[in-house]
């Protein structure tokens, strides 16, 4: 019988966040059977799956458990910021890894943690040097009452004031709230170039449904014009949504489903063929698939599931995986990777822009310059003028 | 909302003082990926001078340890905290401590107290420049009433008004009302028997 590793699981399936967890989990899920499956590896995942639903303290309490009771020396999951916080701690006291595959605001390099999703300057970074030489630099910001909403603004607006841009607006509503009339009503009257979208769940889906209607009473508002620009949105959350209400609106990820490489093709083939032929691929499923892939690789590399050799593996090589090529950063633990910009075309999304090389990740934003970041995009709206849509 | 940009540190220098340990090397990790440069100096404190920000040991270091009087460091000083027994406390608040980190260093922890000691550290200095420029004012405070009694007498002018006559020249000559008074400008004598017009800028001198 081959060596079984034990591996943690940890989403919320229940509660809030459900349908990112189930996604997240669902690709963790899909490659743990598939390196099992795999005769080139000489040993087994044994998977322990925990839902602490929208409990901080159970995350804390399970991430323990795992740890202790079932000694996991990885962990994979966690989707918000509060809930990875809570685990840091344990997998710091145990000298665990923690794999967090989502994109978050940054601000944040902790050696037990092993960082798959973006931070700011790989979202919106690129996300504005699209938008603003296109569509202008005066935003209208919102967002959900708490961090990730407020931090992101932050950036925004440091952004746009480089680019000698205007905040019009920036409110933010109760998580959960869909009363978002009021914001609709100031985005009407002040008329930005674009509005930045910081939502999350229902609060998110309503104001898409809002502010369809509001493009159709004054065509200023159609995406076309003045597009609705996401860093969060994934093709998880397209049928939530609505089809519809996403058309011709912008989002930033490091995964797109329609992305060429060959290894997205035949992850997809085989989402289609576990979870049916309408399933769709998104950030948080391959990010949690690649994960295990990556981790698979490593222990099979170093023939332990310890720590020091399976990081010290990651930082050393460079991984083809789904979400495209990748690396890990050895001082932040942070991966490089290939940001782009898609534009929802009413079956998915159309990538307008996408990193032609790997870009390293700055979660602190070390290595930024927002004078430089300002001067690009004045250089991009002189040499194409044409970008800028003519309203 | 206000404008909050994201603290920079990259290229800095900081300075270490403190023994070589397992947490001092995470401390110069997560230093390194802030963009500073670390060197940790224990016990010859070399290079301290041009650091651009001090960590020190604050369970073990001693009196006369720093090169600079007591309270007077010139950047900010961050003090590494395992111990808190409260004689220690109040040495590390005698160095004129701008933030702390407690030991054992985790990941979390060092960009906050980065930001925050900068920014203690910064307002220290700025009230500690207008402390002085108020005790120098409230020295020369006999002085501006004994100029607004002067001009009282020289001009007939009642006390606002002798007061708007000094003040519009201090204005006028970029002073403060308190280094025109002490200036001897309107000491009678000085060629201000009438009230003083302007451009008369050569009559200023004791």
């Amino acid at each position: 019988m081959s060596t079984q590793i034990p591996i943690g699981l940890l989403f919320s399936v229940t509660g809030t966040d459900k349908y990112i967890g189930i996604d997240a989990l669902d690709g963790a899920m899909m490659a743990l059977e598939e390196v099992n499956a795999d005769p080139s590896f000489d040993f087994e995942f044994v998977p322990h799956v925990r839902d602490p639903g929208d409990s901080l303290s159970l995350f804390r309490r399970y991430a323990e458990e795992l740890l202790t009771e079932h000694n996991c020396r990885n962990i994979i999951g966690t989707v918000t910021s509060s809930s990875r916080k809570e685990v840091i701690p344990v997998v710091e006291k145990h000298d665990a890894l923690l794999w967090y595959c989502c994109p978050y605001e940054g601000f944040e390099s902790c050696e037990n943690v092993i960082y798959i999703g973006s931070t700011p300057s790989l979202h919106m970074v690129p996300l504005f040097e699209y938008v603003v030489p296109r569509f202008g630099a005066n935003a209208y910001i919102v967002g959900s009452n708490y961090i990730w909403g407020w931090e992101t603004g932050r950036v925004a607006r440091e952004l746009l004031t480089a680019c000698h841009g205007q905040v019009h607006g920036e409110r933010y509503v109760p998580i959960g709230s869909e009363d978002i009339g009021r914001l609709i009503d100031e985005i009407e009257q002040k008329r930005p170039d674009f509005v930045l979208n910081n939502l999350i769940g229902h609060s998110s889906y309503a104001f898409f449904e809002a502010y369809k209607a509001l493009g159709e009473r004054d065509p200023h508002f159609l995406p076309e014009n003045c597009p609705i620009v996401s860093c969060n949105i994934t093709e998880a959350e397209i049928d939530s949504i609505g089809q519809e209400q996403l058309l011709g609106h912008l989002t930033t990820a490091v995964y797109f489903e329609t992305q060429p490489n060959a290894e997205n093709q035949s992850m997809l083939d085989a989402v289609h063929h576990r979870y049916g032929g309408e399933r769709r691929g998104s950030t948080y499923m391959v990010s949690n698939y690649t994960a295990i892939k990556m981790l698979a690789a490593a222990i099979r590399d170093t023939g332990s599931d310890e720590v020091d050799p399976v990081r010290t593996n990651l930082h050393a090589r460079r991984f083809d995986t789904a979400l495209g090529p990748l690396k890990i950063d050895q001082w932040t633990n942070h991966a490089a990777l290939r940001p782009g910009v898609g534009r929802f075309d009413g079956l998915g999304f159309e990538i307008v822009s996408a990193a032609d090389e790997l870009v390293e990740a700055d979660p602190y934003f070390v290595h930024f310059d927002a004078k430089e970041f300002a001067r690009k995009i004045a250089e991009q709206q002189k040499v194409a003028p044409h970008l800028r849509v003519v309203k | 909302m206000t404008n909050f940009n994201t603290p920079n540190f990259r290229g800095w220098r900081a300075v270490i003082v403190h023994r070589h340990s397992e947490n001092m090397e995470r401390l110069i990790r997560q230093l390194a990926r802030l963009g500073i440069e670390a060197e940790l100096v224990w016990p010859s404190l070399e290079g301290v001078e041009s650091a651009d920000i001090v960590f020190f040991d604050g369970d073990n270091a001693y009196d006369g340890v720093f090169p600079w009087p007591e309270g007077h460091a010139p950047v900010p000083m961050i003090a590494l905290m395992g111990s808190e027994a409260p004689g220690r406390l109040e040495w590390a608040l005698r160095q004129g401590v701008s933030a702390h980190l407690l030991k054992p260093i985790g990941s979390g922890g060092v960009f906050s107290t980065l930001v925050f000691a900068v920014a203690n550290f910064n307002q220290q200095r700025e009230l500690a420049a207008e402390i002085t420029e108020m005790k120098s004012k409230a020295r020369l405070r006999p002085k501006v009433v004994r100029t607004v009694i002067s001009v009282m007498q020289q001009h007939g002018l009642d006390e606002d008004a002798a007061y708007k006559l000094i003040r519009d020249e201090a204005m006028k000559r970029r002073q403060s009302v308190e280094a025109l008074c002490e200036s001897g400008f309107f000491d009678p004598g000085n060629g201000h028997h009438s009230p003083p017009k302007p451009n008369r800028r050569n009559t200023g001198s004791r």
